[in-house]
């Protein structure tokens, strides 16, 4: 069970050239290891989970499996507004043995591309000065003139999506 | 759910049912057809149990009641205001007459206007005393002990000189018949074991998992009185006991003795099955075991084996004589658990056809209900797919084209096949969840047959057995209860002077039961015996080199260590407790089912063992309740009641708690859109509900917008992310699709919104 993210706690290991899903939050863009994510799917209803942080919109049925559903704006800080018409859900894998692994989603702006990345394209993560966020950077990719985040699904998604939050004072018997 | 039986419990179950449908009733409005499907599925039941046993007033009631329901299926197939106000009346009236029957008095008449057709007078002899149905047996607690003779001392064969075994058809039919049915799939595990170590002789999982299959077997054959049959699986596994161990190396002479062991304990199957299905019935049944014995001796002395060649094996089953082959589905590949659930061959559309189809003979042959094992996989995607049915046939009723059409014979159609498809979804939930007492029953003639053996006086108590449980899960279950029962007659209990002079009751007592619990379920076994002795533990530990010598452990981890592969704090080997490989196994098949033990043990007091299951899937009854846009679900079983608070009704106490009276008791009210942080829709109580729910001996009104509905949901896990909260239970997928989440009412009624506490509810 992860706890409350440690700032101090090392990054991710760094990111390794393949197949990346690159998508949008706002004005930047981002990208998955295509091997983890599962599939993408459009927005649907989602039914939101009281009491949670604002980062977890809450739970979608995705053909009988529920699955939690991280809001990356909320989670990025980067402004919130309406999601567009092409905004869509990630669905990642997570976890390392068949026992832990879970299906976990993600509203993102949209999805770019499934572009290759060699060694040549990649860049360690910048140090930003502590800033918790970089936990979930594996690297940065330039390719096309544009610079890609590359972040960590595993990191992002166990350690954000796991809570490891205190049953609220009023709700202790 | 066997329906050609009558029921004993028949008056409990049909207050039920009217119970459930009283709940409908409350929903029906007049001009809508939202609770007719419910409504007459549920008096569909209600018949299935009553009607064969129930006297003619109430089979009379029943009827008019399916008379005014066809009425309105074939007709408009909306309520009408007369409907609501007959079925209220049938109602009431049914729920009286349901009480007077349970007592066993004489039932009054049902309404002379009801009977149909002409004369009012004429067809019900009025209140005429009928014969008093046996009461409900007054102690739902204690199990229902069977009233079989205790089983007869070990027959003589007659032969002298090879043992025989005789079945105890008439006592132990059905357990034979699991017996004959688990025999089969061990057997195939020890040949597929064999094949294996042939290959490589020194694989130790396959030597464990052949160990325990003799292991299994002896248990079965000792549980049943077959002795033969349990002495040669006993020497079988002294065998594997002694390879396991390295005190033998393994050869090929071993293996053959395992082949010829397992081909001799195939013949006993074989025989048994042909007595199962009526031939030869209570004949005694001879195998040639003697030389196999000896040869057995002989290997664990560590004498050489002969070769096989030389040795007569036993030939291949002679099944084809009076039985029709079983053909045993050749199990799935072995790294995959293969999980099965047995399906009641008597309802074919519940059974795939294709995995039926071999063993219809057998079942038709045997002239009584048979079951069919069924890949857990394939029951799951049934499931699965009559959800989506269920989901695909409400978009296409409620489709605007659709309702635009007045055809009456699409619509006639259309009702059919809701018809069909909420009783389709009804038996394929059904089909996953029995309730545990099936098992726990099992365990009383187990506890018995440990005080005879034992010459312990011992008593099981029972408690929870209706609650209900994935049916692979209720199979799984088995095997590990009666390990650890016989854990708890075995070493728990003491011989009744000890217990005198300690000053307990010389009856032993092991209790146990079965309950949800906060997402999950929880059994467990607790007995009034010596408790586990910590030293012992440790001792044997540091003797089998478990732990090092001068480790120091906390109390949790000494018990845990009863869990190691291997050990065993009993003195002597009996046939039932075995070597301390029952907790190993007990361990194994916890874990397979992601559940997890633990123990509590106070020295001289008892031993209580907890198995904490989680709740992978389950299905509740449950209401529906509105949250300003909000949807949540709220158990069936934690609602009490619900009621529209009038104006002013809801009072404050001491400027904190707000208060509402229901039926005479204070109840003290939790704003749940307030303590959720969603938005109401009004401020005002009497705008909203106040939906009663009760948790253990505390109640607490939840005041929501609206009461949506009423609906069986199948539980599901929330995941790790949600893992730390205890405001939810699960979620559950909702008939638009979408996910509705179940509030934990155990949090909702202990949580201190503003402060005030919770009122004791009395029980009037």
């Amino acid at each position: 069970m992860a706890t409350t993210p440690d700032p101090k706690a090392p990054a991710g290991p760094a990111a390794q050239p393949g197949r990346y899903l690159t998508f949008t939050l706002g004005a930047e863009s981002y990208g998955f290891p295509v091997l983890s994510v599962r599939e993408i799917i459009r927005l649907c209803p989602i039914t939101p989970v009281p009491r949670m942080p604002a980062y977890i919109r809450g739970v979608i049925n995705l053909r009988g499996k529920v699955i939690p559903i991280l809001d990356f704006r909320a989670k990025f800080q980067i402004a919130t507004g309406d999601y567009g018409d092409r905004a869509c859900i990630i669905v990642v894998q997570v976890g390392d043995s068949p026992s832990t692994q879970t299906l976990m989603g993600a509203i993102v702006d949209a999805v770019e591309e499934v572009v290759s990345l060699n060694a040549a394209d990649l860049e360690a993560a910048p140090d930003f000065g502590g800033a918790p966020d970089t936990r979930y950077i594996m690297g940065m990719a330039t390719i096309k003139g544009g610079v890609k985040t590359l972040l960590d699904p595993r990191k992002i998604f166990l350690e954000e999506g796991t809570l490891a939050l205190p049953p609220s004072a009023e709700s202790q018997s | 759910m066997d329906s050609s039986r009558p029921n004993p419990d028949a008056p409990e179950m049909a207050s039920e049912i009217v119970g459930k449908m009283g709940f409908e009733l409350a929903f029906v409005e007049e001009g809508r057809d939202s609770g007719l499907l419910p409504l007459n599925s549920l008096l569909m039941d209600l018949e299935e149990y009553t009607v064969p046993v129930a006297p003619p007033q109430l089979v009379q009631g029943i009827g008019t009641a399916r008379g005014w329901l066809e009425q309105i299926l074939d007709g408009t197939g909306v309520f009408g205001v007369d409907d609501i106000r007959n079925l209220n009346a049938w109602h009431a009236w049914m729920t009286e007459a349901l009480g007077v029957w349970k007592k066993g008095a004489a039932l009054p008449a049902c309404p002379p206007e009801w009977i149909p057709g002409t004369a009012p007078a004429a067809p019900t002899p009025v209140a005429k005393p009928t014969t008093p149905v046996p009461a409900v047996a007054a102690t739902p607690a204690l199990p229902r002990a069977p009233v079989s003779p205790p089983p007869a001392s070990p027959p003589v064969g007659p032969s002298a000189d090879e043992p025989a075994i005789r079945l105890n058809l008439k006592d132990d039919a059905d357990l034979l018949r699991e017996f004959h049915g688990e025999s089969q799939e061990l057997l195939q595990n020890i040949e597929q074991g064999v094949l294996v170590l042939e290959e490589r002789p020194a694989d130790s999982n396959t030597i464990n998992s052949i160990f325990r299959a003799f292991h299994t077997f002896k248990g079965g054959a000792g549980f049943l009185h077959l002795d033969a049959l349990r002495d040669l699986a006993h020497n079988l596994e002294s065998l594997l006991d002694a390879v396991r161990r390295s005190e033998l190396q393994i050869h090929k002479g071993i293996i053959d003795l395992i082949l010829a062991g397992a081909d001799t304990l195939r013949q006993y199957t074989a025989e048994i099955g042909v007595q199962i299905q009526g031939a030869n019935a209570g004949a005694p049944i001879v195998v040639p075991t003697r030389q196999l014995t000896q040869r057995l001796k002989a290997a664990l002395r560590g004498e050489a084996v002969p070769a096989s060649a030389s040795v007569p094996v036993v030939p291949p089953v002679p099944m084809a004589s009076t039985t029709p082959p079983v053909p045993v589905p050749s199990p799935a590949v072995p790294a995959v658990p293969v999980a099965s659930v047995s399906v009641p061959v008597g309802d074919p559309k519940a059974a795939e056809p294709g995995a039926a189809a071999p063993r219809r003979d057998t079942a038709a042959a045997d002239g009584a209900s048979g079951f069919v094992k069924l890949d857990t996989r394939k029951l799951d995607t049934l499931v699965d797919l009559v959800g989506e049915l269920v989901i695909a046939q409400s978009m296409v009723v409620q489709h605007p084209e659709i309702q635009r059409l007045a055809d009456s014979g699409l619509s006639r159609s259309l009702r059919t096949l809701g018809r069909i498809t909420s009783e389709l979804q009804r038996n394929a939930m059904s089909l996953r969840m029995v309730p545990i007492r099936g098992t726990f029953q099992k365990m009383t003639r187990l506890v018995r047959d440990l005080a005879t053996q034992q010459q312990k006086q011992l008593q099981l108590v029972l408690d929870g057995e209706e609650t209900e449980l994935d049916r692979n899960l209720v199979e799984e279950l088995a095997d590990p209860l009666i390990h650890m029962i016989r854990n708890s007659a075995d070493h728990g209990i003491e011989m009744p002077d000890e217990r005198e002079a300690v000053g307990k009751p010389r009856l032993g007592t092991i209790r146990l039961s079965a309950a949800h619990q906060r997402g999950g379920i929880v059994i467990r076994i607790e007995d009034d015996g010596c408790g586990l002795n910590r030293e012992r533990i440790l001792a044997k530990a540091r003797e089998r080199g478990l732990i090092a010598p001068d480790a120091v452990l906390e109390d949790p981890d000494i018990f845990a260590l009863i869990f190691a592969p291997g050990f065993s704090t009993a003195e002597t080997v009996t046939d039932l407790s075995g070597r301390g490989v029952g907790m190993d196994v007990v361990r194994r098949n916890i874990d397979k089912l992601h559940g997890k033990i633990e123990i509590q043990s106070t020295q001289g007091k008892g031993t209580a063992f907890a198995i904490l299951l989680p709740l992978t899937l389950a299905i509740i009854d449950s209401l529906i309740v509105g949250v300003g846009e909000e949807r949540f679900i709220v158990p069936s079983l934690a609602v009490r009641e619900s009621i529209r608070p009038e104006p002013g009704s809801v009072k404050t106490v001491h400027e904190k708690g707000e208060v509402v009276t229901v039926r005479g008791r204070l109840t003290p009210i939790l704003r749940l859109g307030r303590h959720l942080g969603i938005p109401t829709r009004s401020n005002d109580p009497s705008e909203g509900i106040v939906v009663v729910v009760e948790s253990g001996d505390d109640a607490r009104g939840l005041l929501v917008d609206e009461l949506i509905g009423k609906q069986e949901v199948v539980i599901k896990n929330l995941g790790q992310t949600f893992g730390n909260q205890n405001l939810l239970a699960g979620a559950a997928i909702l008939g638009d699709g979408r996910v509705g989440l179940i509030l934990d009412v155990d949090t909702l009624v202990k949580c201190r919104p503003q402060g005030a506490a919770p009122v004791r509810a009395h029980t009037p």
